[in-house]
């Protein structure tokens, strides 16, 4: 090697060098036969090789292996989805006339990322809304985390068209600012239907949570057949895959699934008959359950007093939702199926039905001299003086108490507890509505688990005569009677026009007893304490109730204590059930009025002012007399059961 | 030895030898067009951005190919003279560059809080790029003096020839060109060979000084890139984002990739830097696995035929010239694509011809144009 001479000259310069820029400038080679070292040499060549092997075995590792997961994080960069609001099924009466309805409602959101001044915005939505300023401060501070910053957040949820026209022209002026449209649920009958159909509001977090295809801002059914047949009601959402850049920036849809519209439901509901129903109740608190026997359709459901539901689809203020549930007539309570009763002498069907399968011969008669004694206790009949003798079609037809308390006695408890919950009492008929109330059906065990005392007998008589613990609400009522019609069969009251029949039971009778039963109570109606239903043109039949509240009050002179005389809560309740059949058409028609008094004076009017809808005006003689008798109740004489003769000319 | 060995030649006439042309390093030439070629296509796809309204493209492809015939101008004029002639301009050129970067704290101007850059009104000069030629040819007189392996005393006279524009560097700041030319130099060294002694006293200071350097001589923000370096989901908003996005783009590709110009990671901007040191991110998307092998083993070719000049020069010079660009290709192509797909921290190194940038493309070229200088005179030491 060249240990000494680093740098050998060129041959041809070095000898004759000389200084300046001509010798700096000249060529030096150091060797002549220079190698490269032997270890850089491999090192160069390791360090390429090292280098392909590092590095292919990375992209082999990303791009292989780790590929498909890498390629789905890709999809998520970059594809968000967006739901497109499926409309919401609209709900018909009977005839296709809307009773909940999809309206157009404009909003007005503010897109965060896009607005330049969020203070000055807001102020400026506060002058055109006329909402206070700190409220809608209030509503942005709430939202702001639910949405992101390039999604709209809503602020103004229902203006009127002159205000979306204003804010229209001057909002060029307000980047960010958005004008949302959006569909609202509004109910055209508002108080009519309101228990009916419920309502629906924007799902709170709970119910988010439990159904996946529900989404922030979504509304859903909260009360009512809105509620219960929410499924069929909603649809379903549609998909878009929006395209978005790093910056959200949306560049482009696809759409990946199309919404679809939730179901059109058509009640079997009769709007007409609904009002002439309501109108009927005027104002009083109370309700009327009309029902087709056969099918089980109703055609009527009225509850009073009720609400207007449109508040809460709109999204009901704090001070209205105040004044609902603290208002003393309880107009949040669907009557129909919400409210317990006693039934009062309409129970004397069940139980009369009862009696004949349990061996009872109709021609058996009890003597009623007005009351009987059980130990120190006295049981009153409600007609002071007694009816004598009665046999089971008289004490039907004369709602004779002695006759039942002595029956009801012989029977026992036990049998009646059985009877009455195959009857379908003390457990819900399964209507589409929700938080519907089973009743009571009281037996031995339920009073010593509930008062931890055996049963006693007095308590068979009261329960007898449907006081006591019994409760039931007007719908079973109605189912029971429409069984009593049909043959026996309890069916499921239906909402919907085309739901199917559907027998959730059968009362243990045969058809001859339904049938004496049925002939009781047209008894009744034409002669009897029902007799203010009793029409010529119609083949009718009733049973009227009276269900105390609390045990009787006397006055002073041994008197019962008028209506007019008691404080509200402690008047009577007043039922009446009935059917009426004309041209081959039944219904059924249950009329509860809460503390209304006597069922044949108040709750009997009811009645006949719903028929009167059904089967065209009738005057009978024997409503003339009694539909003025409001406020004390009436004392009946005892007919034969030969219908009062009437002086409407015959339509048959 | 024959008549004429080491002919000199003095007039321009004798650049007109015919042997000029067979000894060029023709696969180099190649290999060179081909990822310049590859690069601008690449960067065409890099620059789109999709927008609601289609796609828009950027000019940076169109600016690459400018700068590249620029380069080819460089390199043409870089392979006119012998290259002998760069060992006596090795000091002068390195104290110019010395100037400059002392320039650049008192004129440079400030961009994204370093100072970089001087303006000289009609062009910006990036000192620091100045400082990587300066050096390697510095460094290769230097160790073409003697073919011994390197003492403390030598080693020491280069290493500080190293330090002092690194120093400058360090504080503009500009951590990636400071690294670049301490790994250049090194690389020349080992090439040239050490003392055992020596070797071994380097391999235990390194723990030392990479501590030092961890506690005295780094930024805040450059401690926070190694850091995220190792865990990217720690600053996923932040570093950490630069490499999870690659790696997605990248993996995304998988075997053939999106194809050219569907990449969605960045025409949708998920992925940042994707012109400058992601640009290979880019390429992985869009040509998948298969492209990606191609491109590295496209690189090693070119690496390799830097190599057998290296070995085929017939001068130490000119072989430590060559073996210092293979460094500065080398240790650019692996950080780069070690940072792109996560197998090294994030530091401000492009992928030469697959990056934009326009000094960058012509100092790429200009230093091409010395290998095959090298290359094209081995015949003049020949018989």
């Amino acid at each position: 090697m060249f240990r000494n001479s680093d740098i050998a000259t060129t041959p041809d310069i070095a000898p004759s060098e000389r200084k300046g820029i001509r010798s700096w400038l000249k060529i030096q080679v150091e060797s002549e036969t220079y190698q490269p070292p032997r270890g850089g040499v491999i090192l160069l060549q390791v360090l390429v090789g090292l280098m392909f092997f590092v590095l292919i075995t990375r992209f082999w590792y990303l791009q292989i292996h780790r590929g498909a997961e890498f390629t789905r994080q890709a999809q998520e960069n970059r594809l968000r989805i967006e739901r497109i609001f499926a409309p919401r099924g609209r709900i018909l009466d009977k005839n296709g006339k809307i009773l909940a309805d999809n309206r157009i409602a404009w909003g007005l959101s503010i897109v965060r990322e896009d607005c330049t001044d969020i203070p000055a915005t807001l102020a400026q939505i506060s002058a055109w809304s006329g909402t206070p300023l700190p409220q809608l401060w209030e509503k942005f501070h709430q939202d702001r985390f639910k949405v992101k910053p390039y999604e709209p957040l809503l602020l103004i949820t229902d203006m009127d068209f002159g205000m979306v026209a204003r804010i229209e022209s001057e909002i060029f002026a307000w980047p960010g600012v958005k004008i949302e449209v959006r569909t609202k649920r509004s109910y055209p009958e508002q108080d009519l239907f309101a228990h009916v159909l419920g309502y629906v509001a924007e799902a709170n977090e709970q119910e988010i949570a439990a159904d996946s295809a529900l989404s922030m801002g979504d509304m859903v059914g909260k009360q009512g057949l809105e509620l219960k047949l929410e499924q069929q009601l909603r649809g379903n959402k549609g998909l878009y895959d929006v395209e978005v850049d790093a910056h959200a920036r949306v560049l482009g849809k696809t759409l990946r699934e199309a919404p679809r519209g939730g179901h059109e439901l058509r009640l079997a509901l009769d709007t007409d008959l609904q009002k002439a129903a309501w109108d009927a109740l005027n104002g009083e608190a109370g309700c009327i359950v009309v029902m087709e026997p056969d099918s089980g359709k109703m055609r009527a459901l009225v509850t009073s007093p009720a609400y207007d539901n449109n508040l809460f689809a709109a999204g009901i203020s704090l001070k209205d939702w105040d004044a609902l549930r603290t208002n003393k007539r309880f107009p949040l309570q669907n009557r129909v199926i919400q409210s317990t009763y006693p039934p009062g002498s309409v129970w004397k069907l069940v139980m009369a039905t009862m009696l004949l399968e349990r061996g009872v011969q109709p021609r058996e008669s009890v003597f009623c001299p007005g009351q009987v004694k059980l130990g120190n206790q006295i049981f009153r009949c409600w007609r002071r003086g007694g009816h004598g003798s009665q046999d089971l079609v008289h004490s039907l037809i004369n709602s004779c108490d002695v006759y039942y308390y002595l029956m009801g006695e012989r029977l026992g408890i036990d049998k009646i507890e059985t009877f009455a919950k195959a009857c379908g009492f003390g457990s819900p008929t399964g209507i589409d509505l929700p938080h519907e109330k089973s009743g009571l059906v009281p037996s031995r065990q339920w009073k010593r688990r509930r008062f931890g005392r055996p049963w006693a007998r007095g308590e068979t008589y009261n329960i007898s005569i449907g006081q006591g613990f019994t409760l039931v609400t007007p719908v079973q009522v109605a189912v029971f009677v429409s069984a009593l019609l049909n043959g026996g069969d309890l069916l499921k009251p239906q909402l919907v026009d085309d739901a199917p029949r559907e027998v959730r039971g059968r009362i243990p009778a045969k058809p001859e007893t339904l049938r004496f039963v049925v002939d009781a109570m047209r008894r009744t109606a034409a002669g009897g304490t029902a007799k203010v239903v009793g029409r010529k043109d119609a083949d009718m039949g009733g049973k009227t109730g009276t269900a105390q509240v609390v045990k009787l009050k006397m006055s002073a002179g041994d008197r019962r204590l008028r209506t007019s005389e008691m404080e509200y809560a402690q008047r009577d309740h007043a039922w009446i059930a009935t059917w009426g059949t004309k041209d081959g058409k039944s219904y059924v028609v249950v009329v509860m009025v809460e503390h209304g008094g006597g069922g044949s004076s108040v709750a009997g009017p009811v009645a006949r002012k719903v028929y009167d809808h059904l089967f065209g005006p009738s005057g009978s003689s024997a409503s003339a007399e009694t539909s003025t008798a409001i406020s004390h109740r009436p004392t009946q004489g005892r007919t034969d059961g030969e219908p009062t003769p009437s002086y409407t000319p015959e339509l048959r | 030895m024959e008549s004429q060995p080491h002919r000199t030649p003095r007039n321009y006439g004798d650049y007109m030898d015919k042997r000029l042309f067979t000894y060029i390093n023709w696969s180099l030439l190649a290999c060179l067009f081909l990822l310049y070629l590859i690069g601008v296509g690449n960067l065409y796809s890099a620059s789109g951005t999709r927008l609601e309204t289609g796609l828009a493209v950027n000019s940076f492809y169109q600016r690459q190919l400018i700068w590249g015939l620029c380069g080819i101008i460089c390199m043409l004029l870089a392979m006119v003279f012998d290259y002998r002639q760069l060992r006596n301009l090795a000091w002068p050129f390195f104290l110019v560059t010395i100037f400059f970067l002392l320039l650049v704290p008192i004129a440079g101007k400030s961009v994204y809080g370093a100072k970089r850059w001087i303006s000289l009104g009609f062009m910006s000069l990036q000192p620091s790029e100045m400082a990587k030629l300066s050096v390697l040819i510095l460094a290769a007189r230097l160790l073409a003096r003697d073919s011994r392996p390197l003492g403390w005393k030598d080693f020491c006279a280069i290493l500080s020839v190293g330090l002092l524009p690194c120093t400058l560097i360090l504080m503009q700041p500009d951590l990636g060109t400071t690294l670049l030319v301490l790994l250049i130099l090194g690389g020349m060294i080992l090439f040239h060979g050490l003392k055992g002694y020596v070797l071994k006293t380097c391999l235990l200071a390194i723990p030392c000084v990479a501590t030092f350097m961890w506690f005295v001589g780094m930024h805040d923000y450059q401690r926070q890139r190694i850091l995220t370096f190792l865990d990217p989901s720690n600053d996923p908003r932040g570093t950490g984002y630069h490499i999870i996005q690659s790696r997605i783009a990248i993996g995304s590709g998988e075997l053939w990739g999106k194809g050219f110009g569907e990449g969605t990671q960045s025409q949708l901007r998920f992925l940042p830097e994707r012109h400058s040191d992601f640009a290979v991110a880019v390429f992985g998307e869009e040509w998948g696995f298969v492209g990606c092998v191609a491109l590295v083993t496209l690189f090693c070719l070119f690496l390799l035929s830097i190599f057998s000049t290296a070995i085929q020069a017939k001068d130490r010079f000119g072989s430590m010239l060559v073996v210092g660009v293979f460094f500065y290709f080398f240790w650019q192509i692996f950080i780069n694509m070690g940072m792109v797909i996560g197998l090294m921290p994030v530091v401000g190194i492009p992928l030469p011809f697959i990056s934009y940038g326009g000094s960058a493309t012509v100092v790429n070229f200009t230093l091409l144009g010395i290998v095959l200088n090298v290359s094209m005179r081995r015949f003049m030491f020949k018989g």
